[in-house]
């Protein structure tokens, strides 16, 4: 169901049509909307007359119509009309909503416009196209739904957060997520979760169904009114309400499987010693008086071990990590209303299993939504949710910057030799001190065992485990009182609490807990009330002269504690919680944060007969967390709908184009995501130097720290053809960010606590255009086809740091940084030094250094002055000098952007008498990938190896894609030196879902008695085109929020990729 | 009409008064938040146990895993060739042993500097501290010896100072005998730095950094008190007169100034056995070796340490059992064995079968020997050494040797009373000895088999200009060679546009 506005012009016509008499018989019938509810207020007119009623709250209707009368007219506000021959019997009729109608309310902040009507730049997604998706939190379903708005699945690991960008990365060193506001409060996102392997997303604690609608506000009109938040954009979700006269209930499930897609190709045992075996002897290769005359040990360290019925072990290290999991939801609900009350309230529970073993989301929600008329002009309302979920997860290796953890199982089937198993003959465990055992591997340097160093992932698999759990409680009270006609004064109290329960345990097996074990319980709460006051003021002068005026006041409080303990040494292997037995605790994770926000804001719109339109909005906030505490904030907008104009409307042009709007919008907003609340303080905090206390040091303050800001520019033209069959939007959008508060890098030798200061420095600006198209290809009684697509471009340019030459540099994981951010270039290009493939006279890496010179590097390691394994090549012959090792920094080249430059969105929805099909695309590129998983594939260590390697060089085969093998060598493959073999391109276009539906004909549901039904199967990822050759390019191994995000994008490590689903669905309405 | 009117005037008097009360009634307490964890910078000098508590912090910073509290004695020795890097794993130090290293190299090459820098800061930031807040330092608030005390502080802080610069030295700079201290050093940061500017900063030459170090070990003996009590805990962990003069006795060794290290060597050291520090703390020899590894491992041979405990561990993969100690001796990864070829100290003739050093601190796991002198597996409370009064001995020794070019009587009672400790039966004679130059490499080797995983071998190499030797497939590098230093980070090479690179 969509949120309309009272359609008056109907009523009007209604009233109208009630004085005439000229019936001579009766139609009636009922009329309904897709999900079988009735449609209260539904136009019906005979065809060609002006004779016509309006439906009743059940969706009823009675007309007496003419006998020459042969065809009805229905038609609704956010709805396509339909055509109907009178018949026999009542007319019974379902009306198909049509989401971009222009006459659709569109939420705003602080209250509701009409698309038509607006000059803001808003996009609008309806709930029930999220509503049945297998997500854990509904930002994840918003992919490709909206133009402008890109959402990115860094890795397919149950409710982690989506990265969110609204018209481009909007910060480098705060969040550029977008403000997330649930029916007027803002509430949570990102990260919360204490453990490390387990990601939480509080998002993730509002059922989807009961999402009635989510808008997107994206340019300075739009979001001036949030003005100090806005700068990434503003999602505002609305929940459902229940509606006068519809007593509803309705049951929504769906099951379904998960399993992974696309994982790499490795080594068998067989090849894989192979491999590491010529690797060795490559090594060895000559060695015999180069060192000192010391006789290297030449031990062929790589060997088969063998099960117990005497064959091979050849582990598939996959099938012991990845599973099919089995996912199912269930949502309830019920509303409806009277004149004085309407009631909403809805229950939820699900329970998803991922594709990795232990991965697992469950929630359990329950929502009340109340509005009641008190007095003839105070309507007071209630809104209530409360939610519970637990987040399950193995140490996956691929969620909050933990890329290259050792216990990360997105990593270890990539890493571990396939020749040893994870279990010994007995059925015990293999494993060696917390990691696996070597099998018959042996260390070719020393002939003692191969210490792997990685752990057994089913040791870990089996113990351990990493919980967050969260219970939120959200909500507001709100008062009503219209104290003239036309002025709203209107009040709501909100509090968002939620608190998390985060628990890890390491058993003393192996593995990280080794050999003590350790178990870690941490709580956190985040308590927060807001407080809303407006008084809203519409007026109409003149008869086309129309103001609404609205001012406000918000203040919002939030308080962030947690406090936590790690145990270690357990007592006994019995002990598998935090409450058992250890003898060592530490306390762990402690953190405080409070911050306060007040706000005054006002919003003027106009309009001169809906064809001259212009919206003013202003902000003044105060925030805690800076020190220069206040800004102002604003927005303007003008708009000319030219389609309302006389001679527009009856000119030929008319005819063809309904409707056509130019809209122009600028306004300066600000950014205080994701600053921390201390951070413009001098501090010192306390800890410990081994049994005493300490004091020192910890933060660098910034007595003018204040707003980020953000210069944004909108131009856009809304049109419908075709009696609005096709309708559209385009826009092009300028966003500057100004005093971009930066952690401003500072020498290392200056010992500044974290080497940064925060600072508002540097600039940057995002621009492209957006287009939305949607089209009703085909309407036909039995036959239906729309399709829509949207398509936004992004050129991001930084235009100024603390200095031009002084690029900021953005580690993965904190072990490796290929991310820099640089004047003149897009945030978080990719700096590697240039490789030149393979020398075939070799078999050795060929880089090209800065200063032109080729350098090749052998890791057998040269001889001479000098040597430092990396010569110079001149003429392609290896002319023996030394030299040194390129570097990144003097070497390097940059690769960019990281940000997809296009992406969109294609839906196509076919209905076929009572058979439906979604298809839905999702597409973006233009972007570059650093694919250091790649490097990691083709490591010569101990580490298996992608089948790829087969094609190493060899004297046989000189022209090569990979190096000579050599034993150890982690720098001719990338792991040790950032190297351009290992960017590609990320362009992909996905079939991120596919849904086929049937709804039962009225004739079966009488049968059934029941009201609706629909049944349906989908499949979500189904399909994915793209040259990238790591396992998906959405992948992002940097964190979700925050500066590792903003400009660390792009860079693939070991996380795991995305999951393929299929579901299938049942929604019943009774 | 007038209803209307009164109305509307109403409505608008309401809506007035609702708003400016929601808008108002803000609270602009709010709006200025205080941490219930953090402390103003403003505070943390009022009163003396809070300055008291900022001196357990200086040594906090020195200590952290990153830098003294493991790294640094774990790379001290793997860049030579006694150690076997088993695990391959470049956050463990395999690129700092197989001389791979870069300036991105993070855990190793950014993160020593990082660590050694960020304790600087702190220091720089506390004696200035100190300095601005001297007159507010009265009764009733402070004591009236506070002034004393003060010193007291001072001198800790800039021996801790001293002990971080030389540290870095050792890794970022070419050695003091590389022409006489003239060779690019380190950026001398001296001045309390919390604000944005002064990132670039030239590297001043290395004798000029050793010139600051001795000064700052000056200040620390002249103004460092003689003892902390009788508690042998703080005596190891807090730095007292004695603790600046054995370090000043490593500096001039380091530097080549032998006849310095004499001078300071003779204040902690007497003429003849036994060999016990005749002034403040009285450093001795522990009567076996064992025992000064032994938890808690507080002996009096023990002149510097640094302690953990279960609340304060030296965190993950800087623990020194973690390195070095397998899981079958008890410990972790085991992730360093003993270089069992020829080259390393075990094939050293001089290293007796019966040592106790051998015996008792390296044991054997199935075809490898490990070092055992860091017993303790998880959560990893060894102690991590810094100095011990038997380097004073052999320092001494080395310097009386090269001083006066004979096979010193004195020198090999010291070298005898370092060595017979642990293999009595492998005592030098001066007629066994038979030259100087044997006398100085049995001197080196008795420091190599003494100090073995104390990441003294590093310096024992530089100093004297000498190649590192190659181990397993790495090759030696000579003093010529660009990889005999650690290249300065990136991080610093972004920032610092002053900053010149090795």
């Amino acid at each position: 169901m969509r949120k309309l506005l009272l359609p008056l012009s109907a009523v009007v016509l209604v009233m109208g049509a009630r004085d005439l008499h000229a019936q001579s018989r009766s139609i009636s019938g009922r009329v309904v909307g897709s999900d079988g509810a009735g449609l209260p207020g539904v136009t019906v007119l005979v065809k060609g007359t002006s004779l016509g009623t309006a439906t009743d709250m059940e969706g009823r209707y009675t007309l007496p119509a003419p006998a020459g009368a042969t065809t009805l007219v229905f038609s609704f506000v956010g709805y396509d009309s339909r055509e109907a021959k009178i018949g026999d019997g009542p007319l019974n009729i379902t009306l198909l909503s049509n989401p971009t109608s222009l006459d659709e309310a569109v939420v705003v902040g602080y209250g509701t416009q009409s698309r038509r009507d607006l000059t803001g730049n808003v996009a609008t997604i309806a709930g029930r196209e999220i509503a049945n998706l297998p997500v854990q939190s509904f930002d994840q379903a918003l992919q490709g739904r909206a133009p402008g708005v890109n959402v990115t699945t860094p890795n397919g690991v149950l409710n982690n957060p989506p990265i969110i960008r609204i018209r481009g990365v909007n910060s480098i060193s705060l969040s550029s997520q977008p403000l997330i506001v649930i029916d007027g409060i803002p509430t949570y996102s990102g990260n919360n979760s204490a453990v490390g392997n387990v990601a939480n997303n509080p998002l993730g604690n509002l059922n989807p169904a009961d999402i009635e609608s989510v808008d997107v506000l994206k340019d300075a009109s739009a979001t001036a009114i949030y003005g100090s938040r806005a700068a990434g954009g503003v999602i505002l979700v609305t929940t459902k309400r229940g509606k006068k006269g519809q007593s509803k209930l309705s049951y929504d499930a769906w099951a379904g499987w998960s399993s992974a897609v696309r994982l790499y190709d490795v080594l068998g045992a067989q090849d894989y010693m192979n491999i590491k075996n010529e690797a060795v002897s490559n090594l060895n290769y000559n060695q015999r008086n180069r060192i000192t005359g010391v006789p290297a040990s030449n031990v062929i360290g790589f060997l088969p071990s063998f099960n117990a019925d005497g064959s091979l072990v050849d582990t598939r290290w996959y099938d012991h990590i990845y599973r099919t999991g089995f996912s199912n939801s269930h949502s309830l609900n019920f509303s409806g209303g009277t004149e004085k009350t309407t009631y909403y309230t809805s229950a939820n529970y699900t329970n998803q299993k991922g594709m990795l073993r232990n991965n697992e989301f469950r929630r359990y929600a329950a929502r009340l939504n109340v509005e009641h008329k008190l007095l003839d002009k105070v309507t007071v309302g209630l809104r209530f949710d409360y939610s519970n979920t637990l987040n399950s997860s193995p140490a996956s290796g691929s969620v909050a910057d933990v890329a290259f953890g050792t216990a990360g199982i997105g990593r270890s089937p990539l890493v571990l030799p396939p020749n040893i198993s994870p279990y010994n003959l007995d059925g015990s465990y293999n494993t060696n001190g917390a990691g696996i055992g070597p099998g018959a591997n042996r260390n070719p340097l020393t002939g003692g065992v191969l210490v792997p160093g990685y752990y057994n992932p089913v040791v870990d698999l089996d113990n351990n485990y990493f919980t967050s759990e969260g219970a939120q409680i959200q909500g507001s009270i709100y008062a009503n009182w219209e104290l003239l006609k036309g002025l709203n004064l209107r009040t709501q109290f909100g509090l968002d609490n939620i608190s998390f329960e985060d628990k890890s345990f390491n058993t003393p097996l192996a593995g990280e807990g080794f050999p003590g074990g350790s178990a870690s319980n941490y709580f956190r709460t985040n308590k927060r009330w807001n407080w809303q006051t407006t008084a809203q003021y519409d007026r109409t002068f003149a008869t086309n002269h129309n103001f609404s005026l609205l001012v406000g006041t918000e203040q919002q409080k939030t308080d962030v504690q947690r406090w936590g303990a790690t145990r270690t040494l357990v007592a006994d292997p019995f002990f598998t919680t935090f409450q058992g037995n250890y003898t060592n605790i530490a306390a762990a994770g402690s953190a405080y944060g409070n911050n306060y926000l007040v706000s005054f804001f006002g919003r003027l719109n106009y309009n001169y007969a809906r064809k001259y339109l212009l919206t003013f909005n202003v902000r003044r906030d105060g925030y805690s967390a800076f020190a220069q505490k206040w800004g102002n904030f604003y927005g303007g907008s003008l708009g000319y709908a030219i389609s309302e104009e006389d001679f527009w409307k009856n000119s030929g042009l008319g005819k063809a184009v309904s409707f056509l709007k130019v809209t122009g919008s600028f306004g300066k907003v600000g950014n205080n995501q994701g600053i921390g609340d201390f951070v413009s303080q001098t501090t010192y905090v306390s800890g410990l130097y081994a049994p005493n206390s300490t004091l020192y040091f910890n933060n660098a303050g910034n007595t003018s720290l204040t707003w980020e800001t953000s210069k944004k520019t909108d131009i856009g033209l809304s049109f419908g053809l075709l009696q609005d069959r096709l309708t559209g939007d385009f826009a092009y959008y300028r966003n500057t960010v100004d005093g971009l508060i930066l952690d401003v890098p500072q020498a290392p030798s200056k010992g500044i606590p974290n080497n940064t200061i925060a600072a508002n420095v540097g600039s940057m600006r995002n621009t492209g255009v957006e287009l939305n198209l949607r089209f009703n290809a085909i309407q036909k009684k039995d036959f239906n086809w729309t399709v829509s697509g949207n398509i936004t471009t992004l050129k991001n340019r930084v235009l100024s740091l603390v200095s031009d030459d002084q690029p900021i540099g953005q580690a993965t994981s904190g072990l490796e940084t290929v991310n820099f951010t640089k004047v003149g270039q897009s945030i978080g290009e990719l700096l590697a030094v240039q490789s030149l493939g393979v020398n075939p006279a070799n078999g050795q890496r060929m880089i090209r250094k800065a200063d032109g010179t080729v350098v090749q590097y052998n890791h057998q390691g040269t001889t001479g002055a000098g040597s430092t394994g990396w010569t110079i090549l001149s003429n392609g012959a290896d002319n023996g000098t030394n030299t040194t090792s390129p570097t990144q920094a003097a070497d390097g080249v940059y690769y960019g952007p990281v940000l997809p430059t296009w992406y969109g969105g294609l839906d196509n929805t076919f209905r076929f008498k009572n058979l439906d099909l979604g298809v839905f695309i999702q597409f973006s590129g233009g972007n570059v990938i650093y694919n250091g998983t790649n490097a990691g594939l083709h490591d010569q260590r101990f580490w298996n190896n992608k089948t790829d390697i087969l094609e190493r060089w060899t004297p046989d085969k000189p022209n090569a894609k990979y190096p000579r093998v050599v034993y150890n060598d982690n720098i001719s493959n990338g792991s040790g030196l950032i190297m351009s073999s290992n960017i590609e391109k990320g362009d992909f276009a996905r079939l991120r879902n596919v849904q086929l539906g049937y709804t039962l004909s009225q004739t079966q549901l009488g049968f059934l008695k029941i009201a609706s039904a629909r049944v349906y199967v989908q499949v979500q990822n189904a399909a994915l085109v793209t040259n990238y050759t790591g396992i998906d390019p959405e992948i992002s191994s940097n964190n979700t929020t925050g500066a590792s995000a903003n400009g660390g994008a792009g860079v693939d490590r070991n996380s795991v990729g995305q999951a393929r689903t299929y579901t299938a669905g049942l929604s019943v309405g009774f | 009409m007038k209803l209307a009117l009164n109305l509307q005037k109403t409505a608008v008097a309401v809506s007035t008064l609702l708003l400016t009360f929601g808008g108002f009634s803000c609270q602009n307490n709010l709006l200025e938040p205080t941490s219930q964890i953090q402390f103003s910078d403003q505070v943390v000098f009022s009163n003396p146990a809070r300055i008291a508590l900022q001196v357990n912090g200086l040594y906090s910073f020195v200590k952290v895993g990153g830098f003294l509290g493991g790294r640094v004695q774990v790379y001290g020795d793997i860049r030579a060739n006694d150690f076997i890097n088993r695990a391959t794993n470049n956050v463990t130090g395999t690129a700092v042993w197989n001389h791979t290293l870069t300036e991105t190299s993070v855990n190793d090459v950014i993160s020593m500097w990082g660590a050694g820098y960020a304790a600087i800061n702190q220091i720089n930031v506390f004696l200035a501290g100190m300095d601005a807040n001297a007159g507010s330092f009265v009764a009733p608030t402070f004591p009236s010896n506070f002034a004393a005390t003060s010193l007291n502080y001072q001198g800790e802080a800039r021996f801790l100072r001293a002990l971080c610069y030389y540290t870095l030295l050792q890794y970022y700079a070419r050695p003091y005998t590389d022409g006489s201290g003239s060779r690019l050093g380190l950026p001398l940061r001296l001045r309390a730095e919390m604000g944005p500017d002064a990132n670039g900063l030239a590297r001043s030459t290395v004798g000029q950094v050793y010139d600051q170090i001795l000064l700052d070990l000056k200040f620390a003996e002249d103004n460092l008190p003689l003892t902390y009590g009788a508690t042998a805990f703080n005596n190891i962990t807090r730095a007292h007169r004695n603790t600046a003069i054995a370090l000043k006795v490593r500096v001039y060794l380091t530097m080549g100034r032998y006849a310095d290290v004499v001078t300071e060597a003779n204040k902690l050291v007497p003429t003849s056995a036994p060999f016990v520090a005749p002034n403040g703390v009285a450093f001795a020899l522990n009567s076996s070796i064992t025992g000064v590894f032994a938890p808690p491992q507080e002996t009096a041979e023990s002149i510097l340490s640094f302690p953990f405990t279960a609340q304060d561990t030296p965190g993950t993969q800087n623990q020194l059992a973690y390195y070095y100690l397998p899981n079958s001796l008890g410990g972790n990864n085991g992730e360093y064995s003993l270089n069992n070829s020829t080259g390393g100290v075990l094939s050293e003739p001089g290293f007796g079968a019966a040592d106790a050093r051998r015996t008792s601190l390296t044991a054997l796991s199935g075809t490898e020997r490990f070092l055992t002198k860091y017993p303790t597996g998880t959560p990893y409370t060894d102690k991590a050494p810094v100095m011990r009064y038997s380097e004073v001995l052999l320092s001494l020794a080395e310097a009386r040797v090269r001083t006066t070019n004979s096979i010193d009587t004195q020198a090999l009672a010291l070298l005898n009373a370092v060595r017979g400790r642990s293999n009595p039966t492998g005592l030098y004679t001066a007629t066994g000895l038979g030259s100087v130059s044997a006398m100085l490499d049995a001197l080196l080797l008795e420091r190599r088999i003494e100090f073995l995983g104390e990441g003294l071998r590093n310096t024992d190499i530089m100093r004297l200009n000498a190649s590192i030797p190659g181990k397993s497939t790495i090759g030696s590098i000579d003093p010529t060679n660009p990889l005999y230093v650690w290249p300065i980070p990136s991080t610093e090479l972004l920032t610092n546009n002053l900053i010149v690179r090795n």
